[in-house]
Formats: C-alpha cells, structure tokens, sequence
C-alpha cells in the first residue's frame, strides 16, 4: 500500500512531464507557423518606386514575401537577417503595410534593402487577403501558391525550423 | 553604457546565487559557512536589484536603445506606464519575476535566525532555483539586447489593453504570490533533506506562506476585475487557461495553509503538509510554464519559442523530481504513527486536503486535455464553463457541508454531533427560509444553486453565532478562520445569484430612439468623435432610466490606438449596491444604427469583495500576535 502511494506520488508528475515535453517538441509546435496552402490573392498595387505590380508579376516563380514597416521595431530586428538571406540569393519581395511611402524608402536607405522590389500597401487591402495581421510576417510562395506562413521574426531558428524543410522538400531556391 | 552595466550585475548576481547555492548544499554546515551563506547571498540579491533599478531607470527615461525597451513602451506614455512596459511582455516580465523570488529570499534570510537548524540549506536552495531563473533569462529571453547602431526615435508602445491601472499592479501582486510560496517550498526540501523530525519547518513558513496567499488572492482578484472591465469581458471568470494556472496553486494554497495549521498545532498530517508544498510551488512554476512556452493560446500567452518552452520544461522538472524522490525518501520517517480521531477538527482538515486535490486535479484536466486531443486527433476542443460548472458545484457543496459540520469540532478529539442545539436549528431554520423567499421571489430551479445560497447563508449565520459566543461567553474561537469562511458563504451566494439573476442583450439603436430592456429605459442621446494623444475615440452617451425614476448616462468607448491600430472597446459600468449596468458598443450597421450590448450583472461586486475579506482574515493573522510565534 505504502509502496503504490510512493509509485504514484512519483509516477504521475513524471507522466505529466513527459506529456508537455511530447507535446512541445509536436512537429508544428511554432504557433506562428502554418503550411495552409492556398492562391496567392489576386491585387493590382504601385511599388514603393511607383511601378504598377499585379499578381501575375510573381506568379511562375519561388519567392520570400516579407510583411514590414518602418514603424515596426521588430521589422528593424529582423532586417539584418533578411540581408543575410538575400547575400545568400533568396528572393525576398517586401510587402510594404500601412507605411508612408517616404518612410519606408528613408528607412531601406538608412539600414540597407535587402528587398528585390517592394509593394506599397498603404491600406493593407493585400495584406488583408493575405491573412496579416500586423508586421512582421513572412510568406513562402511557390508559382503563385503560398505554400507557408510565419508570423514573427525571421531568425535562423526560424529559417531552419519553418522554412527549409520545405524548401528542401521542394527543390526550390 | 547603462543597459550593460545592468547586464553586468545581473550576471554577477547569477554568479554569487550560485555559489551561496553551493556552499549551502557541499559545505558542512557550521556558524562559519552559514554566515557566508547569508551574506552572499545577501550581495547577490543587491546586485541583482541594482540591476533592475538601472533597468526601470533606462524605461522611464525612454532608452530604445534597448530592444525590449523599444518594442514595448512608447515616449509619449505617462511614467508610470513606462515602467509598467516592463512587464506587459515576456523577458522584462521574467525579470520582475526573479527579482521577486530572490526579494522574498532577502526577506527570510534577513527575518529567521541564523542559528534555526535549516535557514541556511533553504537560502541555499532557493539560490540554486533563483540560478536556473536567471540562466534561463540570459540565455533564451533577454532582456539587455540593444538595437545598435542606431536606435530607433520612438518606442511602438504598449499593448493599449496594457494601459490600465489595474494592469500596473495586477502582474506584480500575482508574480509575488507565485514565488511567494518558493519560501514553504525551500523551507520544506531542506527540512526533508535534513530529515530530522524534530524540525518545526511548518511553524518557520506559516506567515511566509499566508502573506504569499494574499498576494496571489488579490493578484487573481484584480486580474478578474481587470477583465470585467478593461477587456470588456463582461464577467468575473471565464476559465481561460491561463485564470486556471492562477487558480490551481491558489486552491493548492489555501489546502496548504489549513493543513500547516494542522500540522503546527499537533504535529498531525505532515506528510499531507509536505507534499502540497511542493505541490503549490510547482503549480506556481507550472503557470510560467505554460504562459511562456506558448504551448496554449490565450490573451495573457506571451510571443512563444519552442527552446523557451523547453529550458522552462526541463528545469521544472529537475525541481520537481528532485523534491518528490527526496519525499518518497524520507517518507517513512515523517509519516506519523498517531492515528487521526474521528471528527476531529484535524481529520476535517484532511477532507479538506482531499476535496481541494480534486479540484485541483479537475482544472488541471481541464487545461490539459484540449492540448492532448489536439495532439492525438489534431482537433481543437474547448473545455469551457460546463465542464468545471459540472465538476465544482458537487465538490464545492460537499466540502462547505464538511465545513459547516467541522464548526463545532474540537483539536485532536473526538466530537459527538448535538444536532438538536439551539444555535443549529435556528440558523438551519432560518437559511432554508432565506433560500426559499430566493426560490420563490426569482424562481431558480437549479437544484445546485439552490444548494450552494442555503449553505452559503448556512455557513454566515453558523460563524455569526459563534462570534456571538465569543463575546458574550468568553468561549475562544479563530476569528481570522470565522472571517475568511464568512467571507466563502458571501463568495457562494454571489456567484450563485449572479449565474442566475443576470442578463445580456444586444441591441441595435438609432440616435434619437428609445429601446427597453428589463427595468431600464434607453435613450440614445448623442456620438461623439474625438482624439486624445495616442488614439482616437468614438464615444456613445447613452441616458439610462430605471422604473424606479433613477437615471444616469452611460458612454461606452471604442478607441483605435495610433501606433498599433488596435482598437479597444472601454465599458461603461453603472455601479450599484445589488448590480451593475455594464455597457459595450460594437459596431455601427448599415442602417446608420449602432450595436451596443447591454449586461445587467447581479452582485458581481460582492463576488470581489468576499475575496479581498478573505484577504483581510490573512492580513490580520499576518498582524496577530497570538497565533503566530517566529
């Protein structure tokens, strides 16, 4: 009897604990990771250079969308490693939200454009389409599919952990 | 300069934790080693809160240098919110956390005596917990990174839900009553360490733990007030995941507290006492857990990150192992041979001890098993009200019988019921009577309610006639006990009439109509627009008239906040005596007319203050002289 108490007393918190650290380590346990796939939706938008871009512009071609602001303090964090990205020979089109246009090129003079082109959606209609719900936040889109989104940083945790393993899948970049 | 100055102690802190830790658990414990103990750690706690001075100074003075800083305070914040950013988000919430537990620390080994047998292995081992705090801080959620070269000119605020002042204190009191119970906890491992019977450690922690208590009843009470009101919830408990992390250390608690009594008084269910210890401060460590790793999603969750979740996860771990092998261990030797009297009040205080384990075991299950059938069928399910309605209701009735029977029982005697004195049937007689005009004058049918406002009315009436006895006969009974179960009958017909009395709709109204709901009249009068520093606001004035010829204007808010464009919804409340008039405003149809939802919430007041008396029958034993010896 004394001994089944003593069991119990160590076996439940034991399974309690393995339970978390199962449901932890869970493949898609980043929350702001999700793999729904779905068309990109369709938009007709200027560029921050003030060139007409609609989704056929980005439809037969793997691609990193990224969502940021010059307003937007993690969009700075996260910046140095989009360069990064971008030495490497990703394509990374910026989706400029909610921004005052001069802003935002005052801001990719001042760190740096690691940005192929970007869209300048002032209103957030794209970004509305696209499920945004604040900066940043980064697509994977493969010929007009998003195939992943992430909301948050991108960092090297991420990267490896949200996006190359589907890069890898794919064969793209 | 100062941002890694800050960083600096920190991690000088974190180094002489550890080696106070060390000392306390290798060394021999002689005057010597347990002086050099006090004082390290002593210095260790100065640094740490030099340290966090430095940081609240770099936020009040609008450092965005700092990367936390500037992501969660904004320049044009009153001070007082500047500060607060410090804990509306995750790392610099970690850090208020940690200071806490090493502040209570300071506090017990400043207050206990140096020649009390286990004082310097529990600084030892909260130092050792403190480490693993801080490591965790420094290496998987810093608070010290800076943006530099060039730090950006503003900050991109706080999170507009955040800028109440409610929200000023509600984290803190909670994070204290949380770590608060690191004292009982430390006190209690090493007294099992030490393994040596003769050991009063339940007299040591008493006050500790009860002070803890208060903090983390007051810190649940304002975060629900803060709900109700800042959030727009319309309630007082909605069984959010993360309310239920707060509220299983709070039921483990306040099992702790009547079983140390127990446990002080004539040394029986120490075992019992022991293992909710432990029990309490890993729930306590179990709610960080599960609001930092972001294995749930939930208004209060903070930004996740799986590595977080795991350093949290495997530190908890090695706590609560550690503690319940050394319990396994030493079980034996603590487990007393004395068997409990029947009807005695300590074998009342057991049941109690049972009760409250199922209640705790119930939320947990509640919390959890959403998390395992969406890892096992990859669904989401919501356990909600039903669920925990189901189980406390029963649970809760049981045990407020028990108490009512538990009134009359004497310490480590048995007790013979006299069911036929006149104290029981009068206040029996006049409960059911009480319960009855309720059943007639508001026709419930809810057997459960009914139940709960009769042992409600039981309990205050059965109390009131022993404080009576107490003045005119001398008769000594607890008063701090008389007042909190007072104040748990008052906390059960509140909640009972409110789930029954109260009601919402939600209309839509023109300018210039007149809608009807129950009693009350409503004339929307006017909107207004305007803007104040960082948001703008549209505002409704709503004239209210009951039938009784009271009128007051309600102006329920929707505000858009500048720098996030978020927007909130600010309730209009009318306040009375026996209820509350409690307004939101949606959003404005087609038609021109707006949606603005109406509660009327019965006695939802008396639910908050039946905790803060609670918290006053803690305070005063806190302050008493006669129950609690040092």
């Amino acid at each position: 009897m004394k001994l089944l108490f003593k069991f119990f007393i160590l076996i439940t918190p034991i399974l309690f604990l393995f339970m978390f650290y199962l449901l932890l380590t869970e493949d898609n346990s980043y929350p702001g990771a999700d793999y729904d796939t779905q068309n990109f939706p369709i938009f007709e938008l200027e560029t921050l250079s003030g060139k007409k871009i609609v989704n056929t512009n980005i439809n037969d071609k793997a691609l990193l969308l990224n969502v940021w602001a010059s307003w937007c303090i993690t969009c700075r964090v996260e910046h140095s490693y989009l360069m990064y990205l971008n030495k490497q020979g990703i394509p990374i089109l910026g989706l400029n939200y909610k921004d005052e246009k001069e802003d935002a090129i005052n801001w990719l003079k001042k760190y740096g454009n690691p940005y192929k082109d970007n869209i300048h959606d002032y209103k957030g209609s794209l970004a509305l389409d696209l499920g945004v719900t604040g900066a940043p936040e980064t697509f994977l889109i493969i010929n007009g599919q998003v195939v992943a989104h992430y909301q948050g940083e991108v960092n090297e945790t991420i990267w490896n952990d949200v996006f190359l393993p589907i890069i890898d899948e794919k064969r793209i970049f | 300069m100062i941002i890694e100055i800050s960083h600096f102690f920190t991690i000088l802190a974190t180094g002489l934790f550890l080696l106070s830790g060390i000392f306390a658990v290798s060394i021999k414990n002689t005057e010597y080693v347990s002086n050099l103990i006090s004082r390290t750690y002593t210095h260790a706690f100065l640094f740490l809160l030099i340290s966090f001075s430095l940081y609240v100074w770099l936020a009040a003075t609008d450092n965005f240098s700092v990367l936390y800083i500037a992501s969660h305070s904004n320049s044009d914040l009153p001070i007082f919110y500047k500060i607060s950013s410090i804990w509306s988000a995750h790392e610099g919430s970690m850090f208020l956390w940690i200071v806490f537990l090493a502040l209570w620390g300071y506090l017990f080994n400043f207050n206990i005596t140096q020649a009390n047998p286990i004082k310097s292995l529990a600084i030892g081992i909260m130092s050792l917990i403190i480490v693993g705090f801080l490591l965790f801080l420094l290496l998987t959620s810093n608070p010290f990174q800076t943006i530099l070269p060039i730090p950006p000119s503003n900050g991109a605020d706080i999170n507009p839900v955040l800028q109440d002042p409610a929200l000023v204190i509600h984290p803190p009191t909670l994070y204290l009553g949380y770590v608060g119970f690191g004292i009982p906890f430390a006190c209690a491992l090493a007294f099992l360490i030490r393994g040596n019977t003769e050991i009063e450690w339940e007299l040591m922690v008493q006050k500790w733990s009860v002070v803890a208590w208060i903090f983390l009843t007051i810190g649940i009470t304002l975060g629900s007030w803060w709900a109700y009101y800042e959030l727009g919830w319309g309630g007082y408990w909605f069984w959010d995941p993360v309310e239920n992390v707060a509220l299983m250390p709070w039921l483990a608690a306040t099992a702790f507290i009547h079983s140390l009594s127990v446990s002080i008084k004539s040394k029986r269910l120490r075992v019992w006492t022991l293992l909710l210890s432990i029990l309490v401060f890993s729930l306590s460590l179990f709610g960080a857990f599960i609001v930092r790793s972001g294995i749930i999603d939930s208004v209060h969750s903070f930004a996740n990150d799986p590595e977080r979740g795991l350093y949290l996860l495997g530190f908890i771990s090695v706590i609560i192992i550690t503690s319940l092998v050394l319990f396994v261990i030493r079980f034996s030797k603590i487990q007393s041979m004395i068997r409990i009297k029947r009807f005695s009040k300590e074998s009342f205080i057991s049941i109690n001890n049972i009760f409250f384990g199922v209640l705790v075991f119930s939320v947990m299950l509640g919390v959890i098993y959403p998390l395992i059938y969406e890892y096992l069928f990859n669904q989401k399910i919501s356990v909600g009200a039903p669920f925990y309605t189901a189980i406390f209701s029963p649970i809760v009735l049981v045990a407020c019988i028990f108490l009512i029977f538990s009134i009359d029982s004497k310490w480590s005697r048995e007790f013979k019921f006299n069911l036929m004195n006149l104290p029981i049937i009068f206040s029996t007689t006049l409960s059911i009577f009480i319960t009855f005009v309720f059943i007639f004058l508001y026709e419930i049918d809810d057997i459960y309610i009914n139940l709960l406002i009769f042992v409600g009315f039981l309990i205050i009436f059965r109390y009131i006639f022993e404080i009576y006895k107490l003045i005119s006969a001398k008769k000594y009974i607890n008063p701090f006990s008389a007042m909190a179960h007072m104040a748990l009958g008052l906390l059960l017909i509140s909640i009972s009439l409110n789930s029954v009395l109260s009601s919402e709709r939600a209309m839509s109204i023109k300018i210039d109509e007149t809608e009807s709901y129950k009693d009350l009249t409503i004339y929307f009068q006017n909107i207004n627009l305007s803007e104040a520093y960082n948001y703008d606001s549209i505002e409704a004035d709503l004239l209210v008239q009951t039938t009784n010829g009271e009128s007051f204007l309600l102006s329920p808010e929707k505000r858009r906040y500048f720098t996030r464009g978020q927007i909130t919804t600010e309730t209009a409340i009318h306040a009375s005596l026996l209820r509350d008039i409690y307004m939101t405003i949606g959003d404005q149809l087609d038609d021109g007319s707006w949606v603005v939802n109406i509660q009327i919430n019965y006695l939802i007041r008396w639910i908050w203050f039946s905790a803060i008396l609670m918290c006053m029958a803690g305070i005063m034993l806190i302050f008493s002289k006669k129950r609690l010896r040092r």
